[in-house]
């Protein structure tokens, strides 16, 4: 059970990570709130991603050293060099977050232009109200 | 509503924690990441791209379209912004 919890304690962490984000996503009335959660929940998901690239045991940053141009006739050290997929795609998952984050930014500020509130109550109430 | 929230996110949380029995040991050099296609772009990257980072030969050389639409992604985004907050003119002329 120990081993169970300790040799894989950084999915625990992204678990329990990926769960405030999703609590804070359903939870919180503020939109801000909101989308502060749906930022854990990606970096999250970015950290578990990164976590399946790295190899133990000297493994460095998938970069050649060395004599780059010389490399094509060896055989290259695949347990020397960390799995460089996990890191491009979750480049573009960041890419990706950045401009979803921004645009949501943009329609919180158009809501309170409107409204004069965040609060996803009140916004509904004053919907209600006015008939809208 | 936030009790409900709560429920929804426990639950879930524990489907995923009975996910990590499956998962590799941190750091392991054999795990199914990087045992299938990873050592091919290891190993092949300097002698098709000439490219000694691999990150970038991935992402800009054999993903060389899906970076395209990347960056199309960040102009909608982009664009998108700017016409929600730029300030409205009023009347019909310019």
């Amino acid at each position: 059970m120990l081993d169970y919890v300790i040799g894989k304690y950084n999915f625990w962490i992204y678990a329990v990570l990926m769960m405030i984000g999703l609590y804070a996503m359903m939870g919180k009335k503020n939109l801000v709130k909101k989308l502060i959660g749906m930022n854990i929940f990606q970096s999250a998901i970015i950290l578990f991603y990164i976590s399946t690239g790295v190899k133990t045991g000297g493994a460095t940053v998938p970069i050649l050293m060395g004599h780059a141009q010389e490399h094509g006739h060896q055989a290259i050290d695949v347990a020397g060099y960390l799995n460089p997929l996990p890191h491009v795609l979750m480049l573009t998952a960041i890419v990706v977050s950045i401009a979803t984050t921004g645009v949501a930014l943009a329609i919180i500020i158009l809501i309170y232009r409107r409204y004069n509130t965040l609060e996803e109550n009140e916004i509904l109430k004053i919907r209600k109200d006015t008939g809208v | 509503m936030k009790v409900i929230a709560l429920i929804a996110a426990i639950m879930t949380g524990a489907l995923l924690i009975y996910g990590i029995e499956e998962m590799p040991k941190w750091g392991d050099p054999n795990s199914p990441a990087s045992s299938h296609v990873s050592p091919l772009y290891i190993q092949e990257a300097i002698e098709k791209t000439a490219t000694p980072n691999m990150v970038t030969a991935v992402l800009a050389d054999y993903r060389g379209y899906d970076t395209l639409g990347e960056t199309t992604v960040i102009f909608t985004a982009g664009i998108a912004c700017v016409l929600m907050l730029r300030k409205k003119r009023k009347g019909g002329g310019d």
